[in-house]
């Protein structure tokens, strides 16, 4: 071989090795700046159930979301992070100043362009507004916390507020839901009397009186009203009054754990009443295996679909089955109560779409592409209204839905809205 | 509605009992205010799920164990930590309160944020001169009752017993009998956590197992003992029979909404009257000097 020849070759060997290389590895040799984060934020109680399914939800949103490049803002395509930090709100002695400070923590650290989820508790809410969003201008996503004082706020004070978006219910379309469950039963069975026991927080009194109110004007007799204190663990003085005066509806109201002795206890002591409310240890689907099958006939109600597959919302089923595939069944069963997990899911697609609609992440350009959000999602039809409250309503071709169900053999059915039931209330055995 | 209180009072006495029964004895004896009560109630709750909803263990035998290691995590802790700072009423009340808290919140920590239910021990029910009443809440009278007894019989015809009530009485006199005062003290504490499992096992099935009860049991056990007199078993009962059946009453003709009230009316009632509680002991020599 003469010195050209091998000189040749040599030649031809170190091009080669050089194409091997930007073949192999051509995001090393040609690699552009990477596009940097959208970030979001999600303060919010990790130690409690519905801020637990929340977070899990926003993380599958936001993997979901990467899986398809991301999320668009000007043309270039950019990944979603998402952190969340534990405010500990639900906890008993904890104080708002607490809740505040990790929410300030978690916004100075991780500097989101948005907060897509939280908080649980109205107060930590209430006092978020002043002494957080407002010093942030960054868009707010209210996914738990139910108190109607923000569209009141909202609306007073537009310039100052207007970073906050409600996706769950407030306590007014709960009130609304819950007297239309009634009217229902009314309309169906002939039901004219009720008793009515809540127990003593702010949102539970709120929307018991609310729905008394509602009972009144529409002809039903309310024939007792009580309010326990949180720790209540007995209450056969209500149960047996009830029996007394023959009421035929018992509506309670409860969001804690004791609230499963009513329900026990109102099947021990025989009441003939059938209880149609909102209880949340009950609206879970392993309530039945909890309260040992003696949740049957009970009309429970959801604030949001999605925590409950319903079939004329496709996107609901789509969202629970998902949710099911990727954290397990026995994770759902515990973790999806009244509301909180779909609210997130959908808070993350909706930011996700303003961001692409308004091409920036800049806060005021946000909160007006926001406000033009129309989209289905797992709670049905999302519209903001100009107090930037999802509307919720019975349709979900139309506006976002909570369900009520019943308690039937083991299975919860959705018997309310007439648009998307699944079947008919029936009275249970006890009634008969 | 005359029956229903008188039944459902009484029922609603026994519970509050059966919850303080623990805390009272291991005052009485250890003259230990062992505020990690809640913390054994809700863990042998919990345990007793796990061992007969997880493993699969036949109920009975799950209770036994429970109840057996509730009792055992007692004497752990008398042992490691509460014999280090015995007579420093501040301390004790510090070390059980801290390890109270750290048990709930073990459980919360590791994602017992949930509703875990227990079967009822008998499944039917009863009507008695007109009021429904479940076999299991009758059980419930009947354990009480029967727990009683045996504490009774127990403190007063054996030996271990009258060791009890031997150092609750004076320590120092019965070290001179060849008492080991650390030693029962230690089954005090253990056995007044066993009395919690108990309490429990008994009281859980009735709703669901959470870790706010076990905050919620210790603020009842409390005011059960401060009413009836800090260490007195006599004491403990009276004050569940004054307390259950005030709070039914007062739930029947003013408000559920007072029910809470009861206790704290109740306790401020005692300590402006009788510091000592109505069968108290403890303070009583004291409050006469």
């Amino acid at each position: 071989m003469s010195a050209k020849q091998r000189d040749k070759k040599k030649w031809l060997f170190y091009v080669s090795v050089i194409w091997l290389i930007i073949n192999i590895f051509p995001g090393v040799c040609f690699s552009q700046p990477a596009a940097p984060p959208i970030v979001f934020g999600m303060p919010a109680p990790l130690g409690e159930t519905a801020s637990i399914a929340g977070w899990k939800a926003a993380q599958m949103a936001v993997e979901e979301l990467n899986a398809k490049g991301g999320v668009s803002v000007g043309g270039v395509k950019r990944p979603i992070e998402i952190y969340s930090i534990d405010t500990r709100e639900h906890e008993p002695g904890i104080p708002i100043h607490d809740a505040l400070m990790a929410i300030e923590k978690l916004i100075l650290e991780k500097k989101p362009h948005a907060i897509a989820a939280g908080p649980m508790r109205s107060e930590v809410l209430l006092a978020a507004l002043d002494a957080i969003v407002y010093k942030y201008k960054l868009p707010y996503m209210v996914t738990i916390s139910m108190t109607p004082v923000l569209q009141t706020k909202i609306t007073e004070n537009y310039d100052k507020y207007k970073y906050v978006f409600r996706i769950n219910p407030n306590s007014i379309y709960v009130v609304k839901l819950l007297s239309e469950v009634m009217a229902f039963l009314g309309k169906e069975f002939g039901f004219k009397k009720a008793y009515l026991i809540c127990q003593d927080v702010l949102w539970a009194k709120a929307t018991i009186n609310g729905v008394e109110k509602e009972m009144k004007a529409t002809g039903w007799e309310i024939v007792g009203k009580d309010i326990y204190p949180t720790g209540a663990s007995e209450f056969s003085a209500s149960l047996t009054k009830v029996k007394e005066t023959k009421a035929q509806v018992i509506v309670p109201v409860f969001d804690m754990p004791p609230a499963a002795v009513l329900l026990k206890q109102a099947r021990r002591m025989k009441v003939p009443a059938i209880i149609a409310g909102g209880i949340e240890p009950a609206a879970h689907s392993d309530a039945w295996k909890v309260f040992g099958g003696e949740v049957e006939g009970m009309v429970n109600t959801i604030f949001t679909a999605g925590h409950i597959p319903v079939k004329a919302l496709p996107k609901s089923v789509e969202f629970y089955e998902k949710y099911g595939k990727k954290w397990g069944k026995t994770e759902q069963e515990k973790f999806f109560g009244q509301t909180g997990a779909a609210t997130a899911y959908d808070s993350v697609y909706v930011l996700a779409d303003a961001i692409e609609r308004a091409g920036t992440l800049d806060g005021e350009a946000l909160v007006k592409a926001l406000e033009k959000t129309d989209m289905m999602g797992s709670i049905g039809r999302i519209k903001f209204g100009k107090d930037h409250q999802v509307i919720y309503g019975f349709d979900p071709k139309e506006s976002a839905i909570g369900v009520a169900f019943q308690w039937v053999k083991g299975e919860r059915v959705v018997v309310f809205p007439a648009q998307v039931s699944e079947g008919k209330i029936i009275l249970p055995p006890y009634m008969k | 509605m005359v029956m229903s209180i008188l039944i459902y009072g009484g029922l609603n006495s026994i519970i509050l009992a059966l919850t303080a029964l623990g805390f009272s004895l291991t005052i009485g004896i250890s003259g230990v205010a062992n505020l990690a009560h809640g913390g054994f109630y809700v863990f042998a709750g919990l345990l007793t799920w796990m061992l007969f909803d997880g493993l699969g263990l036949p109920y009975f035998i799950a209770i036994l164990l429970s109840v057996g290691v509730t009792g055992l995590l007692g004497a752990l802790m008398y042992w490691t930590v509460l014999l280090r700072v015995r007579g420093m009423v501040l301390s004790e009340v510090i070390a059980t309160l801290a390890i109270g808290i750290g048990i709930l919140e073990f459980f919360r920590w590791k994602g017992f944020v949930l509703y875990y239910g227990l079967p009822y021990f008998v499944e039917g029910s009863l009507e008695i001169a007109g009021v429904t009443i479940d076999y299991h809440r009758l059980s419930i009278i009947g354990i009480g009752f029967v727990l009683l007894v045996l504490l009774w019989l127990f403190t007063h015809y054996t030996k271990i017993g009258l060791a009890f009530r031997a150092i609750a009485q004076e320590e120092y006199t019965s070290l001179c009998f060849g008492i080991k005062s650390d030693w029962i003290a230690m089954l005090g504490v253990a056995f007044g956590s066993a009395l919690a499992a108990i309490a429990a096992i008994t009281i859980l099935p009735l709703g669901t197992i959470s870790i706010g009860v076990g905050y919620e049991v210790l603020l009842v056990a409390m005011a059960v003992a401060v009413v009836g007199g800090l260490g007195s078993t006599l004491g403990t009962l009276v004050a569940s029979l004054i307390l259950g059946y005030a709070q039914v009453i007062t739930a029947t003709f003013l408000a559920p909404h007072w029910m809470m009230v009861v206790y704290l009316v109740a306790i401020i009632v005692v300590l402006a009257i009788k510091p000592s509680g109505l069968f108290g002991e403890l303070k009583e020599l004291e409050e006469r000097v």
